[in-house]
């Protein structure tokens, strides 16, 4: 029995089945073909806010392209949303436009689930390296080639509550920022003045079960010290160990004496900073929406000092947007991804009210987003911003992130010194650097 | 997708009822049509993965890319047994086993029991407990979740009721394994209840009534007739019931996502994660391998086990 | 006498308790998806707080594409029930009246497929199916569970059941063996078709981990596959979210109630899990 029998005879089932006025996804379920409800199949990973932000700029397109449908799929965050993203692509069923952090399109590109971006027809509508941020272009580029556009930067930034930064004498004449910091000391003596000012604690963020956020700080203050903890395509451990031990020392310093908790959760950050308890809070910045919420609380976003380097890091990512490659994709279903595309970059001034910074120059430099507060105050991190290595299994929701954020819990929670710490990291990282890549890396 | 065992004894494989003393040509024939599509698709699609299970464990193949990749000895191997992650995996999917088979056993008994002393409404218990087990399983894992959901949930509403702090049910360990065990208790008990109210119901009456007759209390009628007699049956459910829970992957899966912490991350999540998150297809069949044997291990011992008891007592009858 | 009518009375009340407790998930997610999310955050405890309507269940309907759903299970199954009958009937009726070269070998594959836990080795599945073109189809769910030797074991127990002059009388009067198989055999077996049916049915309704792999289309998934897609404890869209699981359970609970003795049976007879 060949399979084209089979097809054969499972068409004539469904044909006889009447079901003909839901051909179309059955029709692909039968014989494999491109399922066509849709004119744009769109898959993303957002929920709350940003789910909102997005299906705005959805629905915009849809105004603009009435002629075009739109199919859009919110899936899981994280690891399930990459994982159906690459299955998809590997059945020859992938979505038309999906999103990708550019953390995760190493892997990605280099197991050909990509298009490049030149061939998908959006350089014709103006989308070129020059009309974006160059440090998220440059992530963009795997090997040379292009495989995403990027939407936005992400930068992990500084919270601080306004009116304890004002009693604690941080302020800024103007009143509008902090006053300039320099080094890991000065920092910690802005974070003692907001405990004096009447704060439970200095500073807090988000600890337990949070692997991402105590990757994203570390990274945030190791890298300016240090170059990236594995290299050449994540085979080699490239850990300084000085740099590493100071960057734990320096953690401690925070954590120890009290100035910060050391085990709390994300939604008890969330409390300490939302009730004024905490003077500053380290996190993302798309939490911004979130806090903007809470009423009475006075609070304002700026990028994060030079700490321990001599200039200062700003650890991110970036949402992009991708193509994933499917041979059987009609030039038409292209030319509307590529529209799509065009049209999330002109509309992501919405992006950016979740607090990201557009990565598209003609956005980012308009009077729709500069007039955004506080997300006009850190554009300069997107320019700065240093992402995760370059390997295959690292990247946003990673089982990288989460092994190797675990060992920085123990660290902040102080039950792990610097120097086992350093070694604990050692093991970790061994255990992705060892492992045989699935793909050949460059 | 099944592993089966018929609960009657008898030997499937008895010989052949074949028309007329000699098998003549035409049934030759027709043998091998009749046998041959099924036979196809059980080559293809039953050994054919085993196969390729094996081949692609000495391979460094990718998932999601046509191709072999590099021929890479024993290596897979080698890395899967030293990860201690895998045992880790491997340590929750018998954990899991070893406390859900004597619940999920001991109480299918008890309620098959139970059941049987009462004459009428069997056909509504049948449905109470059996239900459950017609229900997908993402089902059961949304409607757990919400029941299990802090602050609104019925379960943790029930807790505070009566005075006591629920557990943290999807955020911790001991927490999680509670939410994963209950949800499996209620899921999949209807069905060993339904294979031993069956074994149940072929014991004749007239042991019970003989029984009566010399003066046995019910529960001397069940400890020394019942359960006894029950031993097959339960020797059968035991080795379903440790396979069925050895290959745990749903309700963790849906329910805690192998989390907190990959802390309850079954085997086969560890395959799906290292096989299809990761691509590495390769690795990932090394590990299927090896989790695979074990399995095929611990029903090759039930069999061999029953063989010889089987065997056991017929050299018993025959002296 | 009187001791033992106490002790059947008192299982009866301990059965029955544990009955109810074991319909409180179903009621539970019934009255929840009738409710309003206001509410049940407000009172969850209540359940005629803040008074019930069908709401959620449009909402449910019209956000997710439920009847794609149910239509791509329902023709997957539909597929995999026609195709096990027909292929392990067949081989079924080999194994029980012919004789023929190769019959061992068939014998000893198909005992050994009993012990091999399938959902094991989802992975080289996985490759295979990419290799021959078959992920993202429907095909990729239908033949893995046409190639059940429980199946095969059924028909042939069912078929050794007949009696033998039946069959050479068919012979005699000059029938081929397909006309045995279908008009004589296959009519008398209605009990196995309809065991191997339900069961066939059931376990392809609800396989999960295979078709998550191979079906990616938000409209060409199943309803367990679907569904979980809903599975997050941050969502706090009570009364939706469970009347999407009510819509994915109560189907599943008629067709129970209307064969639940056929279904038991099936069960009961060959373990099948």
């Amino acid at each position: 029995m060949t399979r084209r029998r089979l097809l054969a005879l499972g068409g004539g089932l469904a044909l006889t089945g009447g079901l003909s006025a839901c051909a179309s996804p059955l029709a692909s379920g039968l014989t494999g073909s491109q399922p066509n409800t849709a004119d744009v199949i769109y898959w993303n990973l957002f929920t709350g806010g940003d789910g909102a932000n997005m299906v705005l700029m959805e629905n915009a397109f849809r105004k603009q392209h009435p002629g075009v449908t739109l199919e859009a799929t919110v899936l899981g965050w994280g690891n399930p949303y990459y994982t159906k993203l690459a299955l998809a692509t590997a059945s020859g069923t992938p979505p038309d436009v999906g999103i990708s952090h550019l953390s995760r399109l190493p892997l990605l590109a280099a197991a050909k689930l990509l298009e490049p971006v030149e061939n998908t027809g959006v350089t014709d509508l103006g989308i070129t390296r020059d009309r974006f941020t160059p440090a998220a272009w440059q992530k963009a580029t795997v090997d040379g080639t292009v495989y995403a556009v990027p939407l936005d930067t992400h930068p992990f930034v500084l919270y601080y509550n306004v009116d304890l930064a004002k009693k604690a004498g941080l302020l800024n004449a103007a009143g509008d920022g902090l006053k300039p910091m320099k080094g890991a000391h000065e920092f910690v003596d802005a974070v003692k003045a907001m405990k004096d000012a009447g704060a439970k604690y200095g500073a807090a963020m988000s600890i337990t079960g949070d692997p991402a956020t105590a990757w994203r700080y570390f990274s945030m203050i190791y890298r300016g010290l240090a170059g990236p903890v594995v290299t050449d395509s994540g085979t080699r451990i490239d850990i300084d160990t000085d740099a590493m031990r100071e960057t734990f020392a320096f953690m401690q310093s925070l954590t120890g004496p009290g100035l910060m908790p050391k085990s709390l959760n994300g939604s008890g950050a969330n409390v300490l900073f939302s009730t004024g308890k905490a003077g500053f809070l380290f996190d993302g910045e798309w939490q911004i929406p979130s806090y903007r919420l809470v009423k009475g609380l006075h609070f304002n976003v700026v990028p994060f000092p030079a700490l321990l380097g001599p200039k200062p890091v700003a650890y991110a990512d970036s949402h992009a947007l991708v193509v994933p490659r499917n041979a059987n994709r009609s030039p038409e279903r292209t030319a509307n991804a590529a529209r799509f595309i065009k049209s999330l970059l002109d509309h992501s001034a919405t992006w950016a009210q979740g607090g990201h910074v557009p990565a598209w120059l003609p956005v980012q430099r308009s009077k729709a987003f500069l007039d955004q507060s506080p997300q006009r105050n850190y554009v300069q991190a997107a320019f700065n911003a240093q992402y995760d290595p370059v390997a295959w299994y690292t990247g946003a929701g990673s089982d990288f992130q989460n092994t190797v954020g675990g060992t920085i819990i123990e660290v902040l929670a102080g039950r792990l010194g610097p120097r086992s710490a350093v070694a604990a990291m050692r093991t970790d990282l061994k255990r992705y650097t060892t492992a045989r890549p699935p793909v050949t890396m460059k | 997708m099944t592993t089966v065992a018929s609960t009657r004894p008898a030997h499937p494989m008895a010989p052949v009822h074949t028309v007329g003393q000699r098998p003549r040509r035409s049934g030759r024939r027709a043998g091998v049509l009749f046998s041959t599509p099924f036979l196809i698709i059980y080559l293809l699609f039953l050994v054919g993965p085993l196969l390729m299970g094996i081949v692609l464990s000495f391979f460094n193949t990718t998932t999601v890319k046509d191709g072999l990749g590099g021929w890479v000895g024993v290596s897979n191997y080698a890395k899967v047994l030293g990860d201690s992650l895998f045992w880790d995996a491997m340590w929750h999917s018998v954990l899991f086993t070893l406390i859900t088979t004597p619940l999920l056993v001991g109480l299918a008994l008890l309620f098959a029991i139970l059941a049987s002393r009462i004459r009428r409404g069997r056909v509504f218990y049948r449905l109470a407990f059996f239900a459950p087990y017609v229900v997908p399983s993402s089902v059961v894992a949304l409607i757990f979740l919400w029941m299990y959901t802090p602050e609104v949930g019925l379960i943790p509403k029930l807790f505070s009721a009566v005075g006591l702090t629920a557990p943290d049910f999807i955020g911790s360990t001991s927490g999680g394994w509670t939410a994963v065990i209950l949800m499996t208790l209620w899921w999949t008990f209807g069905f060993n209840f339904v294979l031993y109210t069956a074994a149940i119901q072929d014991v004749p009456p007239d042991v019970y009534e003989a029984a009566a007759i010399d003066g046995a209390s019910p529960w001397q009628q069940i400890r020394l007739i019942t359960v006894p007699l029950l031993n097959p049956t339960t020797s059968l459910v035991l080795i379903l019931q440790i396979l069925a829970s050895l290959k745990v992957f749903d309700q963790i899966y849906l329910l805690l996502g192998g989390g907190p912490n990959q802390s309850t991350r079954p085997v086969i999540e560890y395959i799906y994660d290292t096989g299809f998150t990761s691509y590495r297809g390769g690795y990932g069949a090394a590990a299927t391998m090896v989790y695979f044997v074990i399995i095929v291990a611990v029903s090759a011992a039930w069999y061999g086990l029953r063989r010889l008891r089987a065997t056991g007592t017929a050299a018993r009858a025959a002296a | 006498m009187n001791g033992a009518k106490l002790f059947n009375r008192l299982c009866a009340v301990c059965l029955t308790l544990f009955a109810l407790i074991w319909f409180v998930p179903f009621a539970w997610a019934i009255i929840t998806s009738l409710r309003q999310d206001g509410s049940i955050t407000q009172a969850p405890m209540s359940p005629f707080a803040g008074g019930w309507s069908l709401h959620a269940y449009s909402f449910a309907w019209h956000n997710y594409p439920i009847g794609y759903w149910y239509l791509n299970s329902l023709v997957i199954a539909a597929l995999a029930v026609v195709f096990t009958v027909a292929f392990c009937s067949m081989a079924g009726f080999a194994l029980a009246f012919l004789r023929f070269p190769g019959r061992n070998v068939v014998i000893a594959l198909v005992t050994a497929g009993l012990m091999l836990p399938t959902e094991a080795l989802v992975l080289p599945q996985f490759i295979e199916y990419r290799s021959l073109h078959l992920l993202g189809t429907y095909w990729a769910l239908v033949l893995p569970s046409v190639a059940a030797p429980v199946s095969v074991f059924i028909f042939q127990a069912f078929f050794k059941g007949i009696p033998t002059p039946l069959i050479e009388a068919a012979r005699i009067d000059g029938a081929s063996w397909w006309r045995v198989y279908w008009t004589v055999c296959m009519p008398i077996c209605r009990p196995a078709v309809s065991t191997v049916s339900i069961l066939t049915f059931i376990s392809s309704w609800n396989a999960f981990l295979w078709p998550l792999l191979v079906l990616n289309q938000t409209k060409s998934q199943t309803i367990p596959v679907g569904l979980s897609s809903l599975v997050s404890n941050t969502n706090i869209q009570y009364a939706e979210v469970m009347a999407s699981s009510v819509l994915g359970f109560l189907p599943l609970i008629a067709v129970f109630l209307v064969f639940q003795r056929r279904i038991v049976q099936g069960v009961a007879t060959t373990g099948i899990k």
